[in-house]
C-alpha cells in the first residue's frame, strides 16, 4: 500500500511538473474552449430565449473536446525515447499508473474548468445563484467521467498515425449516455428545467437534479474501475 | 453442419415471410415492418453479448478463435443494427411523421450502432501486432458492453414516444414473428460461424504464405 501512493505521487508530480514547465497543452486546450463557446454563442444568437440549452451544450462540447486535447497527451509524451517502457518497468502495478494518470488529466480539466465556466457564464448571461456547490459537483463528476475511458484509450492508440482521431471517435461513442443526465443537471441549474420533471409515456420516467447527479456517479464509479482493471491488459507488449 | 443451419434458416425466413404475408398481416400496413425489426433488435444485441463472451475469452485464454469470433460477431451484428435502425426510421415516418427523434429507444440503438461501426474502424486502424490489435479491441468490446446499461438508464431522462409491444389480433402474428425471430438467430449464427471460419482460412494462408 505504501509503494502504491510513493508510485501514484511520483508519476503525478512528474507529470504536473512537465505541464508546468512546456506548458504543452493547457494553453490550446483554452483557446479551444473559449472559441467552441463563443462560436457556439454566434450561430444560436437567432435563439437566443434559449441560452440555458445552447450554453449547457456549450459547456460539455467544450469540456469533451479540450479533454481530448488532454487525454492524447497525457501518454504521447511517454513515447518518446521509449519512456513509457521506463515506466512499465517501475515496480508498481499498471493500474497505478492509470490512476496517477488519471488525476493529471482530471487536474488539467479543473484547471480548464476554472477559467472556461465562468466564460459560458457570462457569455450566454447564466446564473445558477446560490447552487454554485452543486455546479462544482457536477462538473467534477462530468470531469472524471470524461477522463477515465480517454485515459485508458490514450495508451491504446498511441503509435497510430491517426490517433488523435481515433482517440476522438472512441471517447466520444462511450461517452455518449453521460451527456444526458449531464446536460440534464446543467439545465436543471441553469433554472430551465424544473428540479424534478414529471412522468410521461410508457416508460417510468425519473429525472430529477438528485437521480441525474447518482447516475453520473455510478458511471464514473464503473467506468474508473474497469479502466482501472483493464489498463495493464492495453499496455502489455 | 452450418451450411444446413443457414439452409434451415433461409426456409424458416422464408415460412415466417409467407405467413405474415397471408394469414398473418396487420393493419394498417406500416406495422408489418415489426416482423423484420423485432427480431433484428433482439439479433444486434444478442450479437453484442458474443463480442463481450469473445472478448473476455480472449483475454482469458489468448486462443486466435476468440479474436475472430468477435470480429464477425461485430460485422454482424453491425448489420443487423443498420437493419434495425433503417426499418425503424421507414417506421417512424409512416407512424409518427418524423425520421428520428431522441426518444430512449431511438437513441439506444444508435448508439448500438456507432459501438458496431467504431470497434470495426478502431480494428482496422489500431497499430502493432496482430496480438496487441486483438488485445486492445477485447478491451474496447468489454468497455462497449458496459456502456450499453448505460445508455438505458440514461434513457430514463428523455420521455418516450416509442411503444414496446403491439396487441396482436391473432396467433398467426404472432406465431409468424416467433418464426421470424428464431429463423433470424439461426441466420446470425450460420453467418457468424462462416465469417470465423474464413477468418481462420486467410489467417492460415497468411501464416503459410508470408512466412
Amino acid at each position: 500500500m505504501e509503494s502504491f501512493w510513493v508510485a501514484l505521487k511520483a508519476i503525478f508530480v512528474k507529470d504536473v511538473i512537465v505541464e508546468l514547465r512546456a506548458r504543452q497543452v493547457l494553453p490550446t486546450m483554452v483557446v479551444l474552449g473559449m472559441l467552441i463557446v463563443y462560436i457556439l454563442r454566434l450561430v444560436s444568437e437567432p435563439a437566443s430565449g434559449a441560452a440555458p440549452l445552447v450554453g449547457a451544450a456549450a459547456l460539455w462540447v467544450a469540456f469533451l473536446f479540450c479533454g481530448l486535447l488532454a487525454q492524447e497527451r497525457s501518454f504521447a509524451a511517454e513515447q518518446h525515447q521509449g519512456c513509457m517502457d521506463g515506466l512499465l518497468l517501475a515496480p508498481c502495478d499498471p493500474g497505478t499508473i492509470y490512476l496517477a494518470k488519471l488525476c493529471v488529466n482530471v487536474v488539467v480539466l479543473c484547471v480548464f474548468e476554472v477559467i472556461i465556466v465562468p466564460v459560458v457564464l457570462i457569455v450566454f448571461r447564466l446564473s445558477v445563484g446560490a447552487r454554485w456547490p452543486d455546479l462544482l459537483a457536477v462538473l467534477l463528476l462530468g470531469n472524471i467521467g470524461i477522463s477515465s475511458v480517454g485515459t485508458l484509450f490514450s495508451a491504446a492508440v498511441q503509435l497510430a498515425r491517426t490517433r488523435g482521431s481515433l482517440l476522438s471517435i472512441i471517447v466520444l461513442v462511450i461517452l455518449m449516455p453521460l451527456m444526458v443526465p449531464a446536460t440534464f443537471a446543467l439545465l436543471v441549474l441553469f433554472g430551465a428545467l424544473p428540479e424534478e420533471v414529471g412522468g410521461s409515456g410508457s416508460l417510468a420516467f425519473v429525472g430529477s437534479f438528485k437521480a441525474a447527479a447518482g447516475y453520473m456517479l455510478a458511471f464514473d464509479a464503473v467506468f474508473v474501475v474497469a479502466c482501472w482493471l483493464l489498463f495493464a491488459v492495453v499496455v502489455e507488449e | 453442419m452450418r451450411r444446413l443451419l443457414f439452409i434451415l434458416a433461409v426456409f424458416l425466413l422464408t415460412a415466417s415471410t409467407w405467413m405474415a404475408l397471408t394469414a398473418g398481416q396487420i393493419v394498417p400496413v406500416q406495422r408489418n415492418i415489426l416482423y423484420a425489426h423485432v427480431p433484428s433488435s433482439i439479433c444486434a444485441l444478442l450479437c453484442f453479448v458474443v463480442l463481450l463472451v469473445a472478448g473476455i475469452g480472449y483475454l482469458a485464454g489468448g486462443r486466435d478463435i476468440w479474436d475472430m469470433i468477435a470480429v464477425a460477431s461485430a460485422e454482424v451484428g453491425l448489420v443487423y443494427a443498420t437493419i434495425l435502425n433503417a426499418t425503424g426510421m421507414i417506421f417512424s415516418r409512416a407512424e409518427w411523421n418524423v425520421w428520428w427523434t431522441p426518444s430512449p429507444r431511438l437513441i439506444t440503438s444508435a448508439i448500438l450502432w456507432f459501438l458496431y461501426v467504431v470497434y470495426l474502424v478502431l480494428r482496422v486502424n489500431l497499430p502493432g501486432s496482430r496480438r496487441r490489435r486483438a488485445r486492445i479491441c477485447a478491451v474496447f468490446g468489454i468497455i462497449a458492453f458496459l456502456d450499453v446499461p448505460m445508455v438505458f438508464l440514461s434513457a430514463r431522462f428523455i420521455p418516450d414516444m416509442h411503444r414496446p409491444s403491439f396487441s396482436f389480433e391473432s396467433t398467426w402474428q404472432s406465431a409468424a414473428l416467433a418464426l421470424a425471430m428464431i429463423a433470424t438467430v439461426l441466420l446470425g449464427t450460420a453467418m457468424i460461424w462462416l465469417r470465423t471460419d474464413s477468418l481462420r482460412n486467410t489467417l492460415r494462408l497468411e501464416e503459410q504464405f508470408l512466412a
